[in-house]
Formats: C-alpha cells, sequence, structure tokens
C-alpha cells in the first residue's frame, strides 16, 4: 500500500448526485428561450423597448443585491463585494426582471418600471426567504404594481388603458364576438408579432412557441402548464365560437393574443409557485386557463393572464396540502377531473350567451 | 431539469469486464459473532483450538432464528476482537489464523443427484438452516425462513439486476458460475413445487443473457426457466420493481411477495443454496467488489467470508495518492453505509466496498422543480416530506407516508439543487416511527 493514506470522512447515502444538476442553469435557461423574444421587442419597439428592459433587470438585480448585503451587515457581517448571500449568479432576479420588463408595453415611464420592480421583487419575493420561498411570482407582482402605481402616482392625466390597454385584445372588449377585430390584425400578424402593438413580450407567438421548445428540449420547465393552459382557453373558446357560430378564429386569436402564450409558458411555469406533482399540474394548467377565459369574458381585462397566474398561485398551497396532494394519477381523480371540465365548459357557454 | 429521472450513471465499466480475483488464502479471517440481526451469541471453541473449514464454531441468536457460525478456513482460533460493523457498530469477531491445509469438516460432503432428487421442502430448509443461508445481497434475512412458505408460489425470481452504480459482483458471479446460479433455482424450483423461474437482469447487460440462455439451453432446457431483461434504470432492482416489471404483479405497499405467489432470491444467495445443497456447504466465500475512483486497481474478487478488506484494499494497489479525503462505502453508492475506517471485514452479506472521492456538494435553495417527486420509485413527494421536517410537523410526514420510503436515494441523487433530500426523509421517518 502507498504510505499517503487519505482521510476517511463519513456521510450519509446517497453518495452519487446527477452531474448537470443545477439550479442555476435552470433559471438561466429561461433567460436563454427569452432572447430571441427580447431581441425581437428591441428590434420592433426600438430603444424604448431595451431602456425598459434594462430598467426591469437592473431594478431587480440591484433590489436583492442591497437586501441581501443589508440582511448580511445586520448579522455583523463585514462588508464585502461578494457577500455571503450573494445569490445573483443564480440568475433567478435576472430571469424575474426580465420577464417582467416583457410584459410591460413599451411606453411605459421608466421611473414606474424602477418603481415597480423594486418592490416587486421586495413584496413578492425578499420578504419570503428569498429564491424558492415565495408565493407569488415576481415578476407577475411586479407587473400588477406598475398598473397601481401608474393610477395612484401618475401626475399628468392619462387613460390607465394607455399603458394597460395597448394590446390586440383590447380590440375584442369594444365588440365581442364580432370577425371586425381581425381588421386590425390578421392571424398571421398575430403568430408572426409584425406589426402588432402590446407589451414587449407578448407579441410574437412564434418566439415564444420557440423559446417554449428549448425549454422543453432542455426539460427546465414543466411543459403540462402551458400546454393545460393554452389548450385550455382554446377549448373554452371553441366552445363559445360553436355556440356564437364564430370560426376558428376566434379560439385561435384567443390564445394568439393578450399574452397568453408569454404568461403560459413563461410565468405560469415558475416552478417555485406552481405547485410540486405531475397531477397538481395539470389541474392547475387548468384552473389558469379557465379563469384566464373568464375574466376575458366577463372583466375586459387585458391583465387576465397575470391577475389568473396571481389569483392561482394563492391556491398553489392547497394542491400541494399533504391530505390531499398524491404523486400519481388515479382513474377515480381523473374521472373529478373529467367532470369538473365538462362543468367548466358549461359555465363558460352560460356565461357566454348573457354576455352575448 | 424537471422530469422523472430514474437514470443514474453506474460506473461499472470499472470492474465489469475484468477477470474475477481469487484472494483465498487470507492470513487469517475474522468471523462476526454479532450482527444487524443478531445481537447475542455462544462460542463453542477457544483461542487455541484447532477449526476445520466449515466447521460450526458457535451460534449467533436473532429474535426469532438462530444462525450457526461456520469457519470459513482451517486454522487456529486465536483472539476475540471488536470490528466495525456495517450497521455503524462494533460487533466482537473471532480470529482464525490460516493453516493454509483446507482442510474440510466431515460435514461438508456431496449429495448425490438422486438423493437431491428426493428432498422435500422441509428438507431443504433444514439443509439451508445448517448451513446458515441468509440473504446475500445484503439484507441477511434468513433464506431458510423464505424458502418455508406455505403459501403457494408460481415464480420463483432470482433478482440479477444489481442496480446499483459501480457493483458487479452479481454479474461476475453469473459469468463465471453460472451452473450454480441455475441449479441453486431449480432446487428452490424443487422445494416449492413452482414450474416457473425467472432470472431478471438488466437490459443492457448481455452478455449474462447470452450466458445464461446458451447453458438453459443446452443443459436445462427440461426447465421452465426464462431470462428476462428488464429496464436499465434505477431501482430496478428493487424487488418490488422487479415483480412488477418482469411479471406484472403490483405489490402494495407492506404486502408480502409470497402472498401474491412469488418469491425473489438474489443471485448469490441463489448460489449459495446450490452449494449448500449440492456440497453441504456453508457460505464461506462470496464474490465480492471493491471498486470507486479513489482506489488504483477496481475489481471483483472471490474472497473467504471473514477476509479483512484492509487486506483487499492492498491487493488494489491502496487509495489513489491525489486522494485527500475519501469514502470507504459498503454496499453500493445509492444504499450503502459509509463507514469511518476501512478497518471492516467481508462478511456474507457484504457485497461490496466502495471508496469514493470525497465531493463537497453545493447545495442551493430547492426550486419546488418537482423533479423527486417525479422520480421517487415509492411515489412519495420528497420535497414535501423535507419541509415538513424543516417544520417538524409529525402529522404531515405521516400524511405524506414517509415511512413507505425505500432510502434508495434516488430523490438526492435527482435534486436539481443538490439537495441531501434522503436524508430529510430518512429523518422523518425516524420521527414518525
Ligand atoms: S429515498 Fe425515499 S423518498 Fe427518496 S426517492 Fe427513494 S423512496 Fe423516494
Ligand atoms: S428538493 Fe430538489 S428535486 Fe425536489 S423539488 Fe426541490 S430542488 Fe427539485
Amino acid at each position: 500500500m502507498t504510505n499517503t493514506m487519505p482521510k476517511i470522512v463519513r456521510k450519509t447515502s446517497p453518495y452519487l448526485r446527477r452531474p448537470n444538476a443545477n439550479a442555476t442553469r435552470m433559471m438561466r435557461d429561461v433567460t436563454i428561450a427569452l432572447l430571441p423574444v427580447s431581441i425581437f421587442a428591441i428590434y420592433s419597439f426600438g430603444l424604448s423597448a431595451l431602456w425598459i428592459l434594462l430598467v426591469s433587470i437592473g431594478s431587480m438585480l440591484l433590489t436583492e443585491y442591497v437586501f441581501y448585503q443589508i440582511q448580511d451587515k445586520l448579522q455583523g457581517e463585514s462588508f464585502k463585494f461578494k457577500n455571503k448571500n450573494f445569490t445573483l449568479y443564480n440568475f433567478s432576479a435576472f430571469t424575474s426582471g426580465l420577464i417582467y420588463g416583457l410584459t410591460l408595453p413599451d411606453q411605459t415611464p421608466l421611473w414606474i418600471v424602477a418603481l415597480s420592480g423594486v418592490l416587486g421583487i421586495l413584496l413578492a419575493k425578499l420578504i419570503f426567504g428569498g429564491m424558492g420561498q415565495n408565493i407569488f411570482n415576481p415578476a407577475a407582482v411586479a407587473r400588477v404594481l406598475v398598473v397601481v402605481n401608474f393610477a395612484t402616482l401618475a401626475t399628468y392625466q392619462t387613460n390607465i388603458d394607455g399603458v394597460a390597454g395597448a394590446t390586440a385584445l383590447s380590440f375584442t372588449n369594444q365588440n365581442l364576438f364580432s370577425i371586425e377585430v381581425l381588421q386590425h390584425y390578421t392571424l398571421t400578424n398575430l403568430f408572426t408579432g409584425i406589426g402588432i402593438p402590446g407589451s414587449l413580450g407578448e407579441t410574437s407567438a412564434l418566439l415564444l412557441l420557440l423559446g417554449g421548445l428549448y425549454l422543453a428540449l432542455r426539460t427546465s420547465f414543466e411543459v403540462r402548464i402551458p400546454l393545460m393552459y393554452i389548450g385550455t382557453v382554446f377549448v373554452l373558446a371553441f366552445a363559445v365560437a360553436i355556440q356564437q357560430g364564430l370560426g376558428i378564429w376566434y379560439p385561435l386569436y384567443h390564445i394568439f393574443s393578450g399574452g397568453l402564450m408569454f404568461g403560459a409558458i413563461y410565468m405560469a411555469t415558475d416552478p417555485v409557485t406552481s405547485p410540486i406533482t405531475k397531477p397538481a399540474r395539470v389541474y392547475y394548467g387548468f384552473a389558469l386557463g379557465f379563469i384566464t377565459f373568464i375574466i376575458r369574458l366577463f372583466g375586459a381585462l387585458p391583465e387576465g393572464v397575470i391577475f389568473s397566474i396571481l389569483i392561482m398561485n394563492m391556491f398553489v398551497t392547497s394542491f400541494d396540502y399533504h391530505k390531499v396532494t398524491h404523486s400519481q394519477f388515479s382513474t377515480k381523480r381523473n374521472l373529478i377531473f373529467a367532470s369538473v371540465v365538462v362543468l367548466a365548459i358549461v359555465v363558460t357557454l352560460v356565461g357566454a350567451s348573457y354576455v352575448g | 431539469m424537471i422530469k422523472k429521472s430514474r437514470q443514474v450513471r453506474d460506473y461499472k465499466e470499472l470492474t465489469r469486464a475484468l477477470p474475477t480475483q481469487t484472494y483465498l488464502d487470507p492470513e487469517k479471517v475474522f468471523i462476526h459473532l454479532q450482527n444487524g440481526r443478531c445481537k447475542t451469541y455462544d462460542l463453542y471453541v477457544e483461542e487455541g483450538d484447532h477449526v476445520y473449514f466449515g466447521e460450526v464454531i458457535g451460534v449467533r441468536h436473532g429474535g426469532f432464528f438462530e444462525q450457526p457460525i461456520h469457519a470459513t478456513i482451517s486454522g487456529t482460533v486465536g483472539k476475540i476482537g471488536k470490528k466495525l460493523h456495517r450497521t455503524g457498530r462494533k460487533v466482537k469477531c473471532v480470529e482464525i489464523v490460516n493453516d493454509y491445509k483446507d482442510t474440510y469438516h466431515p460435514t461438508i460432503t456431496d449429495r448425490p443427484d438422486h438423493v437431491i432428487d428426493a428432498l422435500t421442502q422441509d428438507e431443504m430448509v433444514e439443509i439451508l438452516k445448517q448451513n446458515a443461508l441468509v440473504g446475500l445481497g445484503g439484507s441477511g434475512f434468513p433464506s431458510y425462513i423464505k424458502l418455508a412458505t406455505k403459501e403457494t408460489i408460481n415464480h420463483v425470481v432470482v433478482n440479477a439486476v444489481e442496480c446499483e452504480p459501480y457493483l458487479s459482483s452479481d454479474y461476475r458471479l453469473i459469468l463465471d458460475r453460472p451452473e450454480e446460479v441455475i441449479m441453486g433455482l431449480k432446487y428452490v424450483m424443487q422445494a416449492l413445487e413452482c414450474n416457473h423461474g425467472i432470472i431478471a437482469i438488466k437490459s443492457e447487460k448481455n452478455p449474462l443473457y447470452e450466458v445464461l440462455t446458451q447453458v438453459i439451453e443446452r443443459r436445462y432446457s427440461h426447465l421452465n426457466i426464462e431470462v428476462i431483461k428488464l429496464g436499465n434504470y434505477y431501482p430496478q432492482g428493487w424487488e418490488i420493481e422487479v415483480f412488477k416489471s418482469a411479471l406484472d404483479i403490483d405489490i402494495p405497499y407492506g404486502e408480502l411477495p409470497m402472498k401474491y405467489g412469488v418469491l425473489g432470491f438474489n443471485v448469490s444467495t441463489t448460489a449459495g443454496i446450490y452449494n449448500a445443497i449440492k456440497h453441504n456447504l456453508p457460505v464461506v466465500e462470496r464474490y465480492f467488489t471493491l471498486t470507486g475512483d479513489a482506489i488504483n486497481y477496481p475489481q471483483n474478487y472471490r474472497v473467504r467470508v471473514g477476509t479483512s478488506v484492509q487486506d483487499l484494499i492492498r491487493q488494489s494497489d491502496g487509495y489513489k495518492k491525489e486522494m485527500n479525503e475519501v469514502l470507504v462505502v459498503m454496499g453500493g453508492p445509492m444504499m450503502g453505509v459509509s463507514t469511518v475506517s476501512d478497518d471492516v471485514i467481508v462478511s456474507k452479506t457484504t457485497t461490496s466496498v466502495i471508496v469514493l472521492e470525497n465531493i463537497g456538494y453545493k447545495e442551493e435553495p430547492c426550486v419546488r422543480c418537482g423533479s423527486c417527486v417525479y422520480s421517487c420509485p415509492a411515489h412519495l413527494e420528497p420535497v414535501q416530506i423535507m419541509t415538513a421536517v424543516k417544520r417538524n410537523d409529525k402529522d404531515q410526514m405521516k400524511s405524506l407516508h414517509a415511512d413507505r420510503c425505500i432510502e434508495c436515494g434516488l430523490c438526492a441523487y435527482v435534486c436539481t439543487s443538490k439537495i441531501h433530500v434522503t436524508d430529510y426523509v430518512r429523518k422523518a421517518k425516524k420521527l414518525i416511527r
């Protein structure tokens, strides 16, 4: 035997870890998936888009950094540029900032972007204890704060819709079941995003899907959530289309507009704020789709997607409640779920006939 | 990554293709007088006595069974000392100094085939009992108790899946001595009057498939023995998974397979059954994998039960020079036990020792990705159990069924944030016991 005798340490099994297991990689993938969308946003909206993105990302990163610096200080750590709780490397704040920025319309004033960004990450994430502890999606919270801030703080008289309503969907609000909406934008326009006003990242369904495909291939998100989400909106809209005698353009129009693609692929899939089991994620996606469609039908709010995500975020703990959670599908629960789906369609149709 | 992942890198290439090294002449052996299941013992011999190979030198008392202790070499009885056991405690061991003569004890005689053919279940059970046959795959559960079942058994399964990474001793055993395994299975089938035998292997282990089918076709074609290739994932070797994949029989949690007409044996155990019945030989030697990335020459050994692992590490040219900190793991890297010292011995149930470089994994916060939930073979929600442990909420641990965890280690292996989830689940198991 060689003379060098290594030290024998004791641990508990398992002693191996999956190579490439990496939380940072997952967050970073979302950023990569959003690159084409961001570039397209800057291309179509110009410099103002770039500024919004820089400010939204910057505000979130800076807030998180300063927050942990202060926390370390309070715990008696001496100042280091890269402090003990340094978290920016994990791309979590960066991703939130980017997503947040992409949900904003291009004429949002920068100071509102910054203020809402700071408050958003602080209230939604940091005070809950940072990454993995938050209940609400920070980007969605920040996005809602923009509306609130704009309403309460903006000194000049602009309609709130001036910020929030400039999406293609706002035309449906005027004339709910009329094909006239498509006189403004064709489906192809909506799909490719060319010539569509709206939030920075919500315009090109094509690029959003491309990013989604990338995430699916890298298994960096749960593909069931967006599939169920978009699928549900499609099915509900399709049912309404049949009832009202509308064409296939109606459901297509619903899934291509109003940030549905964006929200479904990039916001609803945030693992921290979605349920933990496979079945619950399916139900979650369905519930999101249902709420979104109902909001669109009755509330005429362009932020239907954001609100449904925040509403459903609240219910994640109920999905995961230890007495109801199941990691497997079962025939009985599938049947219950199927009945809920049928019920949802009926409710939607009844609702639509009143609105129509 | 968010996905069900049961692929575990297997590292078997380190040892699988290498010939088995025979190391049957240790200077001395150490025989465990106690083990995980047996706390008390009687020793029939004293220091200085001469013992024969295969002689009964004492008896271990378990809760509901007794186990004769056999000498695995011939020689002189030495001191009684204490050695570290897999359970982490020090247990008493008796030392036997080799006289290199291997004088057999008179009880070790071959049984002619016509005698064997006439053996009944009870007689076979008695033979296994005399030879102290236990689950050699690591469980240590007495095989004769299993074999004594009064349930109707429709399928006997030899579990040769060996899904733990790094291990290849079962693989080598089948490759080197396929007949012993097949004959052992034949005897079990005879005892249980069962006419369907299965040898379950991993799908990628094709050499085994060829070896086994060849031997079966040539010499045992009259027996209804099937070689079945199962999935190449972890933990396919878990008995419940084997029955499910090979026979499509679902054994609900907490129930015994026998009730469902199946009975499983490990490869080494099956070979041990053969030796016990054919040669009236107790478990005196075994196949043993010594491997890992921190050792110079990983390979499989055929050793006497009671051989010192330190001897074997020396045989493998010791630890690699550049290693500062290593883990010495008895069993596989997913479920094995890490010891504080390499001064351990190869007991009947020790399949392997793996020496790994100690890597400090950096844990990140849980991102609730769900990979652990998707992957858990027992269908638990490890991350939620972890949260319950952090909150010390026992009700929650119970309703999340933490007690059903088989400690396969997959949740920690797949964890996106490299969190030692298994440890939390283990803690929960202890808390609610
Ligand atoms: S160690 Fe337990 S909880 Fe973790 S994957 Fe295995 S069975 Fe499931
Ligand atoms: S414990 Fe690990 S694998 Fe399980 S959800 Fe959290 S990060 Fe994912």
